[in-house]
Protein backbone atom coordinates (compact mmCIF):
# COMPACT_ATOMS: atom_id res chain seq x y z
CA UNK A 1 0.00 0.00 0.00
CA UNK A 2 1.40 3.35 -0.97
CA UNK A 3 2.06 5.69 1.89
CA UNK A 4 1.63 9.40 1.57
CA UNK A 5 5.40 9.67 1.50
CA UNK A 6 5.54 7.32 -1.49
CA UNK A 7 2.89 9.36 -3.27
CA UNK A 8 4.86 12.56 -2.77
CA UNK A 9 8.04 10.92 -4.02
CA UNK A 10 6.21 9.64 -7.06
CA UNK A 11 4.90 13.08 -7.95
CA UNK A 12 8.34 14.62 -7.48
CA UNK A 13 9.80 12.02 -9.84
CA UNK A 14 7.19 13.00 -12.41
CA UNK A 15 8.20 16.65 -12.15
CA UNK A 16 11.81 15.71 -12.93
CA UNK A 17 10.79 13.82 -16.07
CA UNK A 18 8.80 16.84 -17.31
CA UNK A 19 11.88 19.07 -16.81
CA UNK A 20 13.97 16.66 -18.89
CA UNK A 21 11.53 16.87 -21.75
CA UNK A 22 11.71 20.67 -21.70
CA UNK A 23 15.48 20.51 -21.55
CA UNK A 24 15.59 18.58 -24.79
CA UNK A 25 15.65 21.90 -26.56
CA UNK A 26 12.12 21.80 -27.93
CA UNK A 27 10.34 25.06 -27.48
CA UNK A 28 7.35 24.60 -25.22
CA UNK A 29 4.73 23.05 -27.48
CA UNK A 30 1.96 24.93 -25.77
CA UNK A 31 3.39 28.18 -27.03
CA UNK A 32 1.80 28.34 -30.40
CA UNK A 33 2.33 31.93 -31.34
CA UNK A 34 4.83 33.36 -33.71
CA UNK A 35 7.65 35.17 -31.96
CA UNK A 36 9.41 38.08 -33.63
CA UNK A 37 12.76 39.31 -32.26
CA UNK A 38 14.62 42.29 -33.67
CA UNK A 39 18.02 43.62 -32.68
CA UNK A 40 20.83 45.76 -34.03
CA UNK A 41 24.60 45.44 -33.66
CA UNK A 42 27.00 48.21 -34.59
CA UNK A 43 30.73 47.78 -35.03
CA UNK A 44 33.49 49.29 -37.21
CA UNK A 45 31.09 51.73 -38.94
CA UNK A 46 28.91 48.82 -39.94
CA UNK A 47 25.34 48.42 -38.75
CA UNK A 48 23.92 44.92 -38.82
CA UNK A 49 20.24 44.48 -38.19
CA UNK A 50 18.72 41.11 -37.36
CA UNK A 51 15.13 40.00 -37.41
CA UNK A 52 14.28 36.51 -36.19
CA UNK A 53 10.77 35.16 -36.66
CA UNK A 54 10.29 31.90 -34.82
CA UNK A 55 7.60 29.65 -36.23
CA UNK A 56 6.88 26.30 -34.63
CA UNK A 57 8.81 24.24 -37.15
CA UNK A 58 10.92 26.85 -38.91
CA UNK A 59 12.93 29.94 -38.24
CA UNK A 60 12.96 32.91 -40.59
CA UNK A 61 15.93 35.26 -40.27
CA UNK A 62 16.65 38.55 -41.96
CA UNK A 63 20.10 40.12 -41.80
CA UNK A 64 20.35 43.74 -42.88
CA UNK A 65 23.69 45.42 -43.68
CA UNK A 66 23.44 49.20 -43.29
CA UNK A 67 19.97 49.24 -44.88
CA UNK A 68 16.57 47.61 -44.68
CA UNK A 69 16.77 45.99 -48.09
CA UNK A 70 15.43 42.47 -48.21
CA UNK A 71 18.44 40.95 -49.97
CA UNK A 72 18.81 37.39 -51.18
CA UNK A 73 16.60 34.62 -49.88
CA UNK A 74 17.91 31.15 -49.06
CA UNK A 75 16.16 28.07 -47.74
CA UNK A 76 18.10 25.42 -45.86
CA UNK A 77 16.99 22.15 -44.30
CA UNK A 78 18.40 18.86 -43.18
CA UNK A 79 17.69 16.16 -45.68
CA UNK A 80 17.31 12.44 -45.26
CA UNK A 81 18.80 9.90 -44.90
CA UNK A 82 21.92 11.14 -43.22
CA UNK A 83 20.78 14.57 -41.95
CA UNK A 84 23.12 16.45 -44.26
CA UNK A 85 22.07 20.04 -44.64
CA UNK A 86 21.06 21.27 -48.07
CA UNK A 87 20.66 24.91 -49.00
CA UNK A 88 19.14 26.56 -52.05
CA UNK A 89 18.84 30.10 -53.29
CA UNK A 90 15.16 31.02 -53.52
CA UNK A 91 15.28 34.66 -54.56
CA UNK A 92 18.21 36.73 -55.78
CA UNK A 93 21.56 35.18 -55.01
CA UNK A 94 24.67 35.98 -57.00
CA UNK A 95 27.14 33.27 -57.87
CA UNK A 96 28.99 33.65 -54.59
CA UNK A 97 25.92 32.86 -52.49
CA UNK A 98 26.65 35.24 -49.66
CA UNK A 99 24.52 34.00 -46.84
CA UNK A 100 24.01 30.43 -47.96
CA UNK A 101 26.77 29.26 -45.66
CA UNK A 102 25.12 31.04 -42.75
CA UNK A 103 21.82 29.35 -43.54
CA UNK A 104 23.48 25.91 -43.63
CA UNK A 105 25.21 26.36 -40.30
CA UNK A 106 22.09 27.75 -38.68
CA UNK A 107 20.23 24.57 -39.55
CA UNK A 108 23.01 22.55 -37.95
CA UNK A 109 22.77 24.60 -34.78
CA UNK A 110 19.01 25.01 -34.55
CA UNK A 111 17.85 21.66 -35.92
CA UNK A 112 14.99 23.44 -37.67
CA UNK A 113 14.51 24.47 -41.27
CA UNK A 114 15.82 27.97 -41.88
CA UNK A 115 14.71 30.63 -44.33
CA UNK A 116 17.34 33.35 -44.43
CA UNK A 117 17.16 36.73 -46.16
CA UNK A 118 20.45 38.56 -46.20
CA UNK A 119 21.74 41.67 -47.97
CA UNK A 120 25.38 41.43 -46.91
CA UNK A 121 27.56 42.39 -49.89
CA UNK A 122 29.60 39.70 -51.57
CA UNK A 123 33.32 39.10 -51.11
CA UNK A 124 33.14 39.92 -47.44
CA UNK A 125 33.70 36.67 -45.56
CA UNK A 126 34.74 38.40 -42.34
CA UNK A 127 31.51 40.31 -42.19
CA UNK A 128 29.55 37.16 -42.91
CA UNK A 129 31.35 35.34 -40.13
CA UNK A 130 30.71 38.18 -37.67
CA UNK A 131 27.03 38.31 -38.56
CA UNK A 132 26.77 34.56 -38.16
CA UNK A 133 28.45 34.63 -34.78
CA UNK A 134 26.08 37.34 -33.49
CA UNK A 135 23.10 35.52 -34.85
CA UNK A 136 24.03 32.21 -33.29
CA UNK A 137 24.70 33.87 -29.95
CA UNK A 138 21.24 35.42 -30.08
CA UNK A 139 19.61 32.15 -31.09
CA UNK A 140 21.23 30.46 -28.12
CA UNK A 141 20.03 33.27 -25.84
CA UNK A 142 16.51 32.90 -27.15
CA UNK A 143 16.64 29.14 -26.67
CA UNK A 144 16.11 28.28 -30.31
CA UNK A 145 19.17 26.06 -30.67
CA UNK A 146 19.52 22.35 -30.00
CA UNK A 147 21.79 21.13 -27.23
CA UNK A 148 23.51 18.72 -29.64
CA UNK A 149 23.84 20.30 -33.08
CA UNK A 150 23.38 18.27 -36.26
CA UNK A 151 26.64 16.98 -37.58
CA UNK A 152 27.85 17.82 -41.06
CA UNK A 153 28.67 14.58 -42.84
CA UNK B 1 1.81 50.02 -40.62
CA UNK B 2 2.65 50.64 -37.03
CA UNK B 3 6.25 50.20 -36.02
CA UNK B 4 6.50 48.12 -32.90
CA UNK B 5 10.10 49.19 -32.45
CA UNK B 6 10.89 52.76 -33.47
CA UNK B 7 14.64 52.13 -33.62
CA UNK B 8 14.45 49.21 -35.97
CA UNK B 9 14.24 50.06 -39.67
CA UNK B 10 11.90 47.20 -40.52
CA UNK B 11 8.30 47.68 -39.39
CA UNK B 12 6.29 44.61 -38.68
CA UNK B 13 2.76 43.76 -37.64
CA UNK B 14 1.44 40.50 -36.20
CA UNK B 15 -2.14 39.28 -36.51
CA UNK B 16 -3.54 36.16 -34.94
CA UNK B 17 -6.92 34.82 -35.99
CA UNK B 18 -8.91 31.66 -36.44
CA UNK B 19 -10.00 30.55 -39.89
CA UNK B 20 -12.34 27.58 -40.14
CA UNK B 21 -11.13 26.31 -36.79
CA UNK B 22 -7.44 26.59 -37.68
CA UNK B 23 -5.26 28.97 -35.71
CA UNK B 24 -3.63 31.31 -38.22
CA UNK B 25 -0.71 33.60 -37.56
CA UNK B 26 0.01 36.43 -39.98
CA UNK B 27 3.16 38.53 -39.88
CA UNK B 28 3.62 41.49 -42.21
CA UNK B 29 7.08 43.06 -42.53
CA UNK B 30 8.00 46.10 -44.53
CA UNK B 31 11.53 46.28 -45.88
CA UNK B 32 13.03 49.03 -48.05
CA UNK B 33 12.38 47.20 -51.27
CA UNK B 34 9.92 44.40 -50.46
CA UNK B 35 6.89 43.61 -48.39
CA UNK B 36 6.91 40.22 -46.70
CA UNK B 37 3.66 38.55 -45.64
CA UNK B 38 3.81 35.25 -43.75
CA UNK B 39 0.50 33.43 -43.16
CA UNK B 40 0.88 30.15 -41.35
CA UNK B 41 -1.36 27.49 -39.87
CA UNK B 42 1.21 24.69 -39.92
CA UNK B 43 4.06 26.35 -38.05
CA UNK B 44 6.15 26.70 -41.19
CA UNK B 45 6.38 29.12 -44.06
CA UNK B 46 5.05 26.66 -46.64
CA UNK B 47 4.86 27.87 -50.20
CA UNK B 48 6.63 31.14 -50.98
CA UNK B 49 5.41 33.34 -53.82
CA UNK B 50 6.80 36.47 -55.38
CA UNK B 51 4.52 39.10 -56.87
CA UNK B 52 5.31 42.42 -58.49
CA UNK B 53 3.47 45.12 -60.33
CA UNK B 54 4.93 46.09 -63.64
CA UNK B 55 4.27 49.57 -64.92
CA UNK B 56 4.03 49.25 -68.63
CA UNK B 57 3.13 51.53 -71.48
CA UNK B 58 -0.55 50.77 -71.26
CA UNK B 59 -2.89 52.34 -68.74
CA UNK B 60 -3.65 49.02 -67.13
CA UNK B 61 -0.86 47.73 -64.91
CA UNK B 62 0.30 44.16 -65.27
CA UNK B 63 1.25 41.86 -62.44
CA UNK B 64 3.81 39.13 -62.41
CA UNK B 65 3.19 36.41 -59.84
CA UNK B 66 5.23 33.25 -59.43
CA UNK B 67 5.84 30.50 -56.91
CA UNK B 68 9.49 30.58 -55.90
CA UNK B 69 9.45 27.79 -53.31
CA UNK B 70 6.94 25.03 -52.66
CA UNK B 71 3.72 23.96 -54.37
CA UNK B 72 3.58 25.04 -57.96
CA UNK B 73 0.30 23.36 -58.82
CA UNK B 74 -2.08 25.36 -56.64
CA UNK B 75 -3.61 28.18 -58.68
CA UNK B 76 -5.50 29.50 -55.63
CA UNK B 77 -2.22 30.44 -53.97
CA UNK B 78 -1.16 32.37 -57.06
CA UNK B 79 -4.57 34.06 -57.12
CA UNK B 80 -4.17 35.08 -53.47
CA UNK B 81 -0.77 36.60 -54.17
CA UNK B 82 -2.22 38.43 -57.17
CA UNK B 83 -5.06 39.81 -55.03
CA UNK B 84 -2.66 40.96 -52.33
CA UNK B 85 -0.17 42.66 -54.66
CA UNK B 86 -3.09 44.46 -56.26
CA UNK B 87 -4.10 45.83 -52.88
CA UNK B 88 -0.58 46.54 -51.62
CA UNK B 89 0.56 48.27 -54.79
CA UNK B 90 -2.24 50.78 -54.40
CA UNK B 91 -0.64 51.84 -51.10
CA UNK B 92 3.04 51.24 -51.78
CA UNK B 93 3.48 51.24 -55.54
CA UNK B 94 7.10 50.25 -55.93
CA UNK B 95 7.44 47.35 -53.54
CA UNK B 96 7.07 43.77 -54.71
CA UNK B 97 5.47 41.25 -52.40
CA UNK B 98 6.88 38.08 -50.97
CA UNK B 99 4.04 35.96 -49.70
CA UNK B 100 4.48 32.82 -47.69
CA UNK B 101 1.45 30.59 -47.23
CA UNK B 102 1.73 27.63 -44.88
CA UNK B 103 -1.88 26.56 -44.76
CA UNK B 104 -3.73 23.39 -43.80
CA UNK B 105 -6.27 23.89 -46.54
CA UNK B 106 -6.20 25.95 -49.69
CA UNK B 107 -9.91 26.62 -49.96
CA UNK B 108 -11.07 29.95 -51.28
CA UNK B 109 -12.75 30.82 -47.95
CA UNK B 110 -9.47 30.47 -46.08
CA UNK B 111 -7.59 32.53 -48.65
CA UNK B 112 -10.26 35.22 -48.69
CA UNK B 113 -10.02 35.54 -44.91
CA UNK B 114 -6.26 35.88 -45.14
CA UNK B 115 -6.54 38.61 -47.76
CA UNK B 116 -9.12 40.39 -45.58
CA UNK B 117 -6.85 40.17 -42.52
CA UNK B 118 -3.88 41.58 -44.42
CA UNK B 119 -6.01 44.33 -45.95
CA UNK B 120 -6.93 45.47 -42.47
Amino acid sequence: METEYDQVLHSVAQVKIADQINDSGDVNRDEDGVKVSCFTEVFDDVTLQFQIIRLTKQIYVWIGYNSAKFGNLYAAASTRPSNTVSVTSVLGGTSDNTGSGIARRLVMKAGLNIILACNIPKNNPLLEAKAEKMLIRKLIDLGYTMPTPLRAT
Amino acid sequence: MECLDANFPVCHRKVSLEIKGNKTEIVICSYDDHILVIATQIGAMGTILHARKEEGMSVEPTFSVSVIFGKRDEPMLVATARRLIDHISSHVPSKPLILSLGLKDHSSETLKEIVAAVDR
